[in-house]
């Protein structure tokens, strides 16, 4: 489901002993102090010549023999160039659709002004808190399905906490969060106890909570009694910048700091790429799994208080709107940065990429169906796009070696 | 060495320099290969030796250089110019390592599958003309069954035997063409190779000409008469193969006498036992008992399914022990699961690379840190440059070729792969290592290196159990070798160590 399964699902493929060679013949000129042990020695000079003979015809040794010669360090350069176009090409993107926009005659007048850009920001923080949260479990290999819905029960949830409960602002942003770890409980403890893909799990326990809210407010939003604090919040600024901004930039570098510098974020990069050798380098799979599961449910609770506080009601129906989005937030942000990962900037750059276009296409004259339209395209495109740099990376990998036993 | 002989028997397949290049490496190097017609002409090499790089050049499902030249059956042609409709016109006909048998399906339907359905009026089956024609075959290739039989409910051999009756049914006559196989009897069972073998013996005694592709030396040399030799892509020798000893065929593969293959045995092994196991009941294991000791390597040797690797997994906390004891340094020992084996010190590389050690996408530094990286994770920030650095000094340690220790590890050859697995767990210093399979799918060089490692391991006082199928090797390899069979340890056996008498303990019946 995402790039990191996609690639353990190819390579798990591969029948094991179908190995290639390369050992012994693409070893840099550094390997040959190690080798003069080997049994390669005794005819590695005559390997080593031929393929020396023959090299300048040859395509590159994949990344191993591009270091000695003149054409292989071209060659490694190019592919470094490569590399960081694929990795700011939505970056760029997003550079050219800002600057199409804010030419654009019909656009141009709306767009650059900056009340409307801190509008596109603070507008796509639930969709942010959402995405982030999503990407835990999309990198242990899970995907979460139910955060829309599980965001939508949180904000009816919390308003009917401020509104009957007359709970104070913190109080109810707190059950808020906890409504949604519970959702998370619940996904997670299916998931790991019934064994059953996740998405099957995900998309029921979606449906589920759509309908307890449905049952709950009979489809009525809850207006009245929302705090007038967490209202102010929502339209509130802090030097110039939306107090959503700041809720968006703390959870970012919450999940970064989960994911790049804790051993719990290693562990998820671990599961998503094989569960079985986690599980046989002593990771408890389960709980990993389970604990991510908590945590997007928890960001999605979080982002159903976000999204009580700029909508300015607990409104039973637009929370699942949420969930395709991010999913294909998701997928554009593994196309940039840490290109074939998961990653918070890309995911970021991603949303930003979505917002603009579809805010300048609206401006445009466009009817509202532009939304659903372009992030279904999106979603589509960078998983094309990150299954065809998939396939490019393996055929780099396999070619030097198609001689298997 | 074939010229002379070559001429006085007719050829059945006749191969002149065929050669192949990737990606700037010569896969193949001007092969010269001539087959008999009724012989059975074995094809042997280590990994990348270019043997199947040549069966998929006669299969045309690669492409030769310009150059080469082939023939078979009645058709000739420049090999860059061979096909596959070529090929079958020619007669040759190829089974692969794991053929492609639908299982739930009837023989009947299987052979179908490849030759075609017979059919009537508006595309109707003919069942009772296939099944006819099914049963003909079953009798004349001596296997009893029935055509309606599933594929499924038949022994591993006898699958594998109607993957080549389905090659060759459409032919006639069993003296034309060559039947091509490519390792076939890596998927099966111990017993049942001899049946298979057996087979091949009574197709080539009708006239059949099987050119057998394999890396099993004793069942290359059992069966064929003429045996090919590849190393490095090209022909190192045409010998008959009666008279010709394993040692020297080897000698031939590697290119060097085998006993300079294997590190020396070390003499002065600790005596401790780290390891004991007591009558330990799980899957196949009816009451195992072992004990190995410290600076030791310990094989197990079992046939396939003998409770081999279940036994190893039950000391890792990864497969349920239903009774029994073990102690690790005389103190009771009981893992429920990786994790506590790991903390004990217990170390563990299995069978599968692929499906069960590897992290695929992930750089050779998070492979070699998988499961450490709590021991970089300090003062709530994650030592990333420490990890760097170990994995570096990693790579050099355990002679791992890889530009560097971001690459990602799939694009390693299986045997540095291998090497990043056993540096994932020797680094961290275990007092006991378990091995299932570690050289397999990896070449004779990387080979011997790992054999290096584990050697190095020992002599600082680590304990390891081997469980490798080739019983060479665990001679070569072990200090003792506990021979597992009925699900206990029937014996218990030191060096001097020879293949022949493992085989023997190996295949030795209950009765016995």
């Amino acid at each position: 489901m995402t790039p990191d399964k996609t690639e353990a699902g190819v390579a798990g493929a591969v029948p094991p002993g179908r190995d290639s060679p390369a050992a012994g013949r693409a070893a840099p000129p550094n390997g040959a102090g190690v080798a003069d042990t080997v049994v390669v020695t005794g005819d590695g000079a005559g390997a080593g010549g031929s393929g020396a003979a023959v090299a300048p015809q040859g395509e590159p040794f994949g990344e191993m023999a591009a270091g000695p010669q003149g054409g292989g360090a071209m060659r490694a350069a190019r592919r470094r160039g490569t590399m960081i176009l694929q990795r700011y090409s939505l970056v760029a993107l997003l550079g050219v659709s800002i600057g199409v926009y804010g030419i654009w005659g019909k656009t141009s007048a709306v767009f650059l002004s900056a009340a409307d850009f801190r509008n596109i920001a603070s507008s796509q923080a639930v969709l942010v808190v959402l995405t982030l949260g999503l990407i835990i479990p999309m990198i242990s290999g899970s995907l979460d399905l139910s955060i829309g819905n599980a965001a939508g029960l949180s904000s009816v949830a919390t308003a009917a906490f401020y509104a009957h409960g007359h709970v104070p602002l913190l109080v109810g942003a707190v059950l808020g969060i906890a409504v949604g770890a519970i959702i998370g409980i619940v996904n997670g403890l299916l998931v790991v106890l019934l064994k059953v893909d996740s998405f099957i799990i995900t998309l029921g326990t979606a449906s589920a909570i759509f309908g307890v809210v449905i049952w709950y407010t009979g489809g009525q939003s809850i207006v009245l009694g929302i705090p007038q604090s967490l209202l102010s919040f929502g339209g509130g600024k802090l030097i110039g910048i939306p107090d959503s901004v700041y809720v968006v930039a703390v959870v970012a570098l919450i999940v970064w700091y989960l994911l790049e510098q804790t051993p719990y974020g290693r562990s998820l990069h671990a599961v998503g790429s094989n569960k079985a050798a986690a599980r046989l380098v002593g990771i408890r799979v389960e709980r990993v799994t389970f604990v991510a599961f908590v945590l997007s449910g928890a960001f999605a609770g979080l982002a159903g208080v976000l999204l009580l506080a700029s909508s300015g009601a607990g409104n039973p129906l637009i929370g699942q709107n949420f969930t395709l989005t991010a999913v294909a937030a998701a997928f554009l942000g593994a196309a940039s940065f840490q290109v074939g990962r998961l990653n918070v900037l890309g995911s970021i750059v991603a949303i930003l990429f979505l917002a603009v276009n579809i805010t300048g296409l609206t401006f445009a004259g466009v009817a509202d169906w532009i939304n659903q339209l372009f992030t279904g395209v999106a979603l589509v495109a960078a998983i094309a796009f990150a299954t065809a740099l998939h396939r490019e990376r393996r055929h780099r990998a396999r070619s030097p070696g198609q001689d298997s036993p | 060495m074939t010229g002379a002989a070559g001429q006085d028997q007719s050829l059945a397949l006749s191969v002149r320099s065929l050669s192949k290049v990737y990606s700037g490496t010569l896969a193949l190097d001007a092969l010269d290969l001539d087959v008999r017609a009724g012989e059975i002409h074995a094809l042997l090499g280590g990994n990348g030796s270019g043997k199947s790089t040549a069966i998929k050049i006669l299969a045309g499902v690669v492409t030769a250089e310009p150059g080469g030249h082939i023939e078979a059956g009645g058709q000739a042609g420049p090999a860059e110019h061979w096909t596959p409709a070529l090929a079958h016109a020619a007669g040759l006909r190829f089974v692969h390592q794991q053929p492609a048998v639908f299982p739930a399906l009837t023989i009947a339907e299987n052979l179908a599958l490849g030759g075609g359905f017979p059919t009537g009026l508006g595309r109707r089956i003919q069942w009772s003309v296939l099944h006819r024609r099914t049963a003909e075959l079953l009798e004349r290739y001596h296997i009893a069954a029935t055509p309606t039989t599933p594929l499924g409910a038949l022994a591993a051999v006898d699958r594998s035997r109607v993957a080549i009756i389905r090659a060759l049914q459409d032919r006639d006559e069993a003296d034309s063409g060559v039947l091509v196989l490519d390792e076939p009897t890596a998927a099966l069972p111990g017993p049942e190779v001899d049946q298979l073998l057996t087979a091949l013996r009574r197709y080539a005694a009708v006239g059949q000409t099987i050119l057998y592709v394999s890396h099993r030396l004793d069942e290359a040399l059992s069966v064929a008469d003429r045996v090919t030799v590849l190393r490095d892509g090209r022909k190192v020798a045409t010998v008959d193969a009666a008279g010709l000893s394993e040692g020297r065929l080897i000698e031939l593969i590697v290119g060097r006498p085998i006993e300079r293959l294997f590190p020396a045995v070390a003499q002065d092994a600790h005596d401790e036992a780290v390891l004991t196991v007591r009558g330990a009941v799980g899957g196949p294991l009816l009451g195992a008992s072992l004990s190995a000791r410290k600076g030791e390597v310990l094989g197990i040797a079992g046939l396939l399914g003998s409770g081999r690797s279940e036994l190893l997994r039950m000391i890792f906390g990864a497969y349920p022990m239903m009774a029994g004891r073990l102690t690790l340094d005389g103190k009771p020992y009981q893992p429920a699961s990786p994790s506590e084996a790991m903390a004990a010190g217990v170390a563990y590389v299995p069978e599968e690379r692929q499906a069960d050690a590897l992290l695929h996408g992930e750089s050779v530094r998070h492979n070699l840190s998988a499961g450490q990286a709590g021991n970089y994770f300090r003062r709530l920030l994650f030592r990333h440059g420490q990890e760097r650095r170990d994995a570096s000094r990693s790579i050099g340690e355990f002679l791992v070729r890889a530009t560097s220790d971001r690459q990602s590890v799939q694009n390693l050859s299986g045997g540095n792969q291998q090497k990043v697995v056993l540096a994932r767990w020797l680094r961290q210093r275990p007092r006991l290592l378990l091995l299932d399979e570690p050289t397999q799918g990896v070449d004779i060089a990387a080979r011997s290196e790992i054999y290096q490692l584990i050697r190095r391991a020992t002599a600082a006082g680590t304990c390891v159990i081997l469980v490798a199928s080739d019983l060479e090797e665990l001679a070569h390899a072990c200090d003792r070798v506990a021979v597992l069979k009925g699900g206990r340890i029937i014996s218990v056996v030191e060096q001097p160590l020879n293949a022949h008498q493992l085989t023997e303990l190996v295949n030795i019946s209950e009765a016995a």
